[in-house]
């Protein structure tokens, strides 16, 4: 028999004052993942009555710190690490250290390591990283301290900023960009793919090799031109990637401390079943419980095929939003992970002693062959031949994780299809064994004694614990040149707005994406106020107007 | 409040609050909401990355989300929920049809159905023993909504006594209720009765008293301590007040507080474990971070108070400085007993509920009760289980279903939030340990017998539920009292309210008379945990109790929202007037 909620007992007796069953609010935010806390936080500090609905027990989405190794381990079963953290408005805007909000941004940031047990680094710091790269390729380590002053500054002067800015049309983004040799080159990369690029920059194939996983491991396809501009990006940020100390979670918590300081409130273990939409503009947001939470804005941080397939009657959803909700692509790929708690701190047998320090360390791959072959294999619904992924030791840099002192939680993750063949209930067990196997075979003193508890999270899992990651989508959608840009979601929906009268939309699903950069729901955030007619009591931050200056004025 | 060199990392000016509170558990942050409601700016400093405490709601298992400790609403009588309001937050409740059911080995299943559907009870007492029909089950009844409000507020929501202050037991608060609203159960000896004693006088059937018994140790005192019995019925009156739990969960409850404090201006900061509290001059100012805190400030200065929200024996034993606390002090701090309700808790998760006796239509889902007392077959298990727990200090003696009487809950029947379509999640399984200090096999005695428990005690279901067999058995999440310390500090021994609810630890006794009113030695130094008057399940009642004394103290001063309990009795010489 299913459960289901019309047996919800309302009893004669008045035990206790509850949430009431219908309110009315400035603005409903739907789902409370990075995007929606931002968009609320914002929000609800520029005076607006604000409630943001979760259909979880916590707020967080990605920001989730959850005890799956259980009792005594968290993990970061989503985002492990933030790389953003040098621009997210949202952190200085609101101070968000006064909370206690710490991130630890180690030097030894990544590592390749290889089946010889030598291995490759990507620093903070890029004189180290070319110390690192000289042992394969001194050729490549004068390459990268080369290119990386333009990709540097492609990211500092065109993508962060960018980040927290409305899209520009293709045709807008070119003109700005042809204005600087910065702007010219981002644009020459935009129309090559991930591979091309690492390879016309580098030599060395074990080189090639640590450059693609990095540019690839988080959705590009490495084949695929059109976003090659990314590039630059997801190799700067994986070199300035921090953990939150105490968890990703503490994030969502600042930020929903933020939201109730400024009045909003958050309604959790509340899926919103319906968006009202009357006369072509929405009313508000009905709850799993029949609660109705009335409102002037809805801002809805879920992806088209969700807001506009499933919330919103048919009849009121505009043509092009129900193409775009029927066209939507979800991501490529999603992730297994594969966590364990153990007593000893893991340590890799390799060259380099200081790879053991990296916050992620790539295992599997020896060649570009092996990387294309395994993001191939993934992106056909395969595991491949040979699996390869990333391993974090999540308690290096963050012990408040266990709760035993001197006790360790890593995973090792992999990219995964969410059809595995057979299925992941069938092959889970089976697939742990073999990635525990390829951890040990780079760490062969990690013996069953040392291992406290393990466990593995699979593409379905991760669409079961956060609904909204459908297929197992962490980004809500796939990156590819149709879904990105101007075209995220859809060229109808401009700074967040819907073509639903109140309708936004905030989430990784819209511009410029998801991986916690938090760009949709501050952006969106912009629109609402603008709209509403209230001042925002926030300014842009400076390397934003900079961008302004140079390339929108 | 604070500058902050940006870039830097290092807090320039030390952080100052008119209270500071230590520990963002149950207690410790409903205790700020009620002082940030009153005004003042409150700090509280949690060591965890999540406040909450003992209410958890941990998602173990992608859609399965279990209760690792406290599991029921039982504060639906408290005055915080109207005092602090909070509906305003979130708080939303799910009501249960039934609340409990007893199933013996012999065959037995009944369903006691909750306050909300006494019909339930009536059939099965009809249908098992027509004797008991019209017993203690319509205590209650005869109590009626405003009778339970005024006898569960005399017992739990009255701060104890002024100290040296006398009075008859018989003219005690709960006993005045009770002598009032049900003359016809009353008569002296209940005074010095425990609650075995109580269930022997008024109750026929021996399951039911066996539920009746486990109901109590596990929500109120334990039933062979004696001069205890009106506070084990309390407990069971706590279970049935609200028939219910909030939804989703404790940890929405728990939210709803923290969201009120943080609305009312309190400043939480997590992963904020306190190394020692700042003592001068015999007066407590501020305290210190431990040097692991993810905090830079690590002095936090406490204009008015602090309040101590972990327990005691932390409070006096590592946090403050022992050149502060004489020896005889000290010794009384570490005697205080911890036995009482250290729990191994077990969480199963399956596709079918365990059918009981293979039937069907022992407990149909509609009604299915979402706590079930098994096997409840005789009050002498009861017994061997507390002489396991107390006296042999051990695990289970044998594996035996007389060491194994277990309260197994679902929440799931009612509440779709915590599990996925097609499953159910059996949390909290209860069984009662030894405290980890306690255990004669050493503090990891329970831990590695961890396995051996386990499978027994599911052994011992599917024998009662012929269902729950591995098949139908998906996964299985176990803490043991000591892993419930490990994961949660506050949680001594595993307890769930911390010390032993007995007499000698109850009321103005808890934990120690001279501590028995919330004030310490230390000037300035308050004490809000379940280690005080009236002890665990979350009720929101220290702190209920403890703004009495920071009114009387002069710290507090609420607005109009604040009422005391009507029993509560002002120190007549605590007129200290403002602390300066």
């Amino acid at each position: 028999m299913t459960r289901t909620e019309h047996r919800i007992l309302r009893p004669a007796e008045h035990i206790l004052d509850e949430f009431p069953e219908r309110t009315e609010f400035d603005v409903v935010v739907i789902g409370g993942g990075p995007n929606g806390l931002i968009a609320a936080a914002y929000l609800a500090r520029a005076g607006l009555r604000v409630a943001l609905v979760e259909r979880r027990q916590e707020i967080g989405g990605g920001l989730s710190t959850e005890e799956t190794l259980f009792p005594g381990y968290y993990t970061n079963p989503h985002a492990f690490y933030h790389m953003m953290t040098d621009y997210l408005p949202v952190l200085s805007d609101f101070d968000l250290r006064a909370h206690g909000l710490y991130f630890v941004k180690p030097n030894a940031q990544a590592a390749a390591l290889f089946s010889d047990a030598s291995s490759l680094m990507l620093c903070h710091q890029i004189e180290d990283t070319k110390d690192s790269l000289a042992k394969a390729s001194p050729s490549d380590a004068a390459a990268f301290g080369r290119v990386m002053r333009t990709w540097r500054r492609i990211v500092e002067d065109l993508l962060a900023p960018g980040t927290y800015l409305p899209a520009l049309s293709p045709i807008d983004m070119i003109e700005s960009l042809e204005r600087t040799d910065v702007g010219r080159e981002a644009l020459r990369l935009t129309e090559m793919s991930p591979v091309e690029i690492i390879d016309e920059t580098f030599e060395d194939d074990r080189v090639r090799a640590l450059m693609l996983y990095v540019a690839c491991m988080w959705g590009l396809d490495p084949r695929e031109s059109g976003l090659g501009f990314m590039v630059p990006l997801m190799i700067d940020r994986a070199m300035n990637k921090a953990q939150c100390y105490g968890g990703s979670h503490k994030l969502a918590g600042s930020l929903s401390r933020e939201i109730h300081k400024a009045g909003g409130v958050v309604l959790d273990n509340a899926e919103v079943t319906r968006i009202v939409v009357a006369q072509g503009a929405v009313t508000g947001v009905e709850c799993f419980d029949g609660r109705f939470l009335g409102a002037k804005a809805v801002l809805s941080s879920l992806a088209p095929p969700l807001t506009f397939g499933k919330l919103i009657d048919r009849s009121e959803v505009p043509e092009e939003m129900s193409e775009a909700a029927e066209h939507w692509e979800w991501d490529k790929w999603s992730l297994c992970t594969l966590a364990l708690a153990t007593t000893a701190d893991p340590r890799f047998e390799v060259d380099d002693p200081w790879v053991n320090d990296a916050l992620m360390v790539v295992l599997g791959f020896d060649s570009t062959e092996d990387v294309l072959g395994h993001y191939d294999a993934v992106a056909t619904g395969e595991l491949g031949d040979r699996l390869g992924g990333h391993a974090t030791v999540e308690t290096r840099y963050d012990p408040t994780l266990a709760r035993i002192s001197g006790h360790h939680v890593s995973f090792l993750q992999i990219h995964a299809p969410y059809d595995v063949e057979g299925g992941w209930e069938t092959r889970g067990a089976e697939i742990s064994d073999e990635l525990l196997e390829l951890w040990r075979r780079h760490q062969p003193g990690l013996g069953d004694s040392e291992i406290v508890l393990r466990s593995l999270e699979t593409p379905v899992d991760i669409e079961t614990r956060i609904a909204s990651m459908v297929r197992g989508s962490i980004k809500h959608g796939d990156y590819n040149p149709l879904q990105m840009g101007a075209f995220r979601p859809s060229a109808s929906c401009v700074a967040g707005r819907s073509p639903i009268a109140g309708l936004y939309l905030c989430g990784a699903s819209s511009y410029p994406g998801g991986l916690v950069i938090g760009g949709p729901g501050y952006i969106a955030a912009g629109s609402v106020v603008e709209d509403m007619g209230v001042a925002p009591w926030w300014q842009a931050p400076s390397f934003v107007r900079r961008y302004q200056e140079q390339y929108l004025s | 409040m604070c500058g902050c060199l940006a870039g830097w990392g290092v807090h320039v000016h030390d952080e100052r609050f008119d209270v500071v509170v230590i520990g963002g558990g149950h207690n410790g942050s409903t205790i700020a909401a009620y002082l940030a409601k009153s005004g003042l700016s409150t700090c509280v400093l949690e060591a965890r990355p999540e406040c909450g405490g003992g209410q958890e709601n941990t998602e173990v298992r992608p859609g399965f989300r279990i209760d690792p400790h406290a599991t029921y609403l039982y504060g639906g009588a408290a005055p915080g929920f109207d005092q602090l309001e909070l509906w305003k937050y979130g708080m939303r409740m799910v009501y249960y049809p039934s609340m409990a059911g007893l199933v013996t080995l012999d065959g037995q299943a009944a369903n006691m159905g909750s306050r909300w559907r006494p019909d339930l009870a009536e059939e099965s007492l009809a249908r098992y023993s027509p004797a008991d029909q019209g017993g203690t089950g319509r205590i209650f009844d005869e109590l009626g909504e405003e009778g339970s409000r005024d006898l569960l507020r005399a017992l739990f929501w009255t701060p104890p006594l002024p100290p040296k202050m006398e009075m008859d037991p018989a003219d005690m608060p709960w006993w005045k209720v009770f002598r009032e609203r049900l003359p016809q159960f009353w008569f002296d000896q209940l005074l010095d009765m425990n609650y075995l004693d109580f269930l022997d006088e008024f109750v026929h059937w021996e399951p039911l008293k066996v539920l009746s018994a486990i109901g109590a140790w596990y929500c109120g005192a334990h039933p062979a301590w004696d001069g205890m019995m009106l506070q084990a019925l309390g407990g069971t009156l706590l279970f049935n007040y609200a028939s219910g739990a909030p939804r989703g969960g404790m940890h929405t409850y728990a939210h709803a507080i923290v969201r009120c404090a943080l609305a009312h201006g309190a400043r939480i900061i997590t992963n904020a474990p306190v190394g020692e509290i700042v003592i001068r001059d015999g007066r407590a100012v501020g305290v210190r971070l431990s040097d692991d805190a993810a905090f830079g400030e690590k002095t936090i200065w406490a204009d008015k108070a602090v309040i101590s929200a972990i327990d005691v024996q932390h409070t006096f034993l590592d946090v403050i400085g022992q050149r502060h606390l004489d020896p005889s002090f000290r010794q009384r701090i570490s005697d205080i007993s911890l036995k009482g309700g250290s729990l191994f808790v077990m969480s199963v998760i399956c596709r079918e509920l365990p059918r009981y006796h293979g039937r069907a239509d022992a407990f149909p889902d509609e009604v299915y009760p979402s706590c079930v007392v098994a096997p409840a077959d005789s009050l002498e298990w009861v017994r061997i289980q507390t002489r396991d727990s107390y006296s042999t200090r051990t695990g289970p003696a044998t594996l035996e279903p007389e060491h194994l009487t277990m309260m197994i809950c679902t929440h799931d029947v009612y509440d779709s939030t915590r599990s996925v379509d097609g499953f159910h999640v059996l949390s909290p399984i209860y069984l009662e340990m030894p405290p980890p200090e306690y255990d004669v096999h050493g503090p990891d005695g329970v831990n590695r017998q961890k396995e051996e428990i386990t499978r027994a005690a599911l052994g011992l279901l599917e024998r009662l539920a012929p269902n729950m067999t591995g098949e139908n058995i998906v996964d299985v999440f176990v803490n043991t009292p000591q892993d419930s310390e490990f994961r949660n500090t506050g949680l001594v021994g595993g307890n769930w309210y911390g010390i032993r609810q007995s007499e000698d630890q109850w009321f103005g006794n808890r934990p120690l008379p001279e501590l028995g009113r919330y004030r310490t030695p230390i000037d300035g130094l308050y004490l809000c945990n379940q280690t005080s008057h009236p002890g665990g399940l979350c009720l929101m009642a220290v702190p209920y109790n403890l703004m009495h004394v920071l009114i009387e103290d002069g710290i507090a001063d609420p607005g109009s929202w604040w009422y005391p309990s009507s029993f509560y009795v002002p120190d007549p010489s605590a007129q200290r007037g403002a602390a300066s």
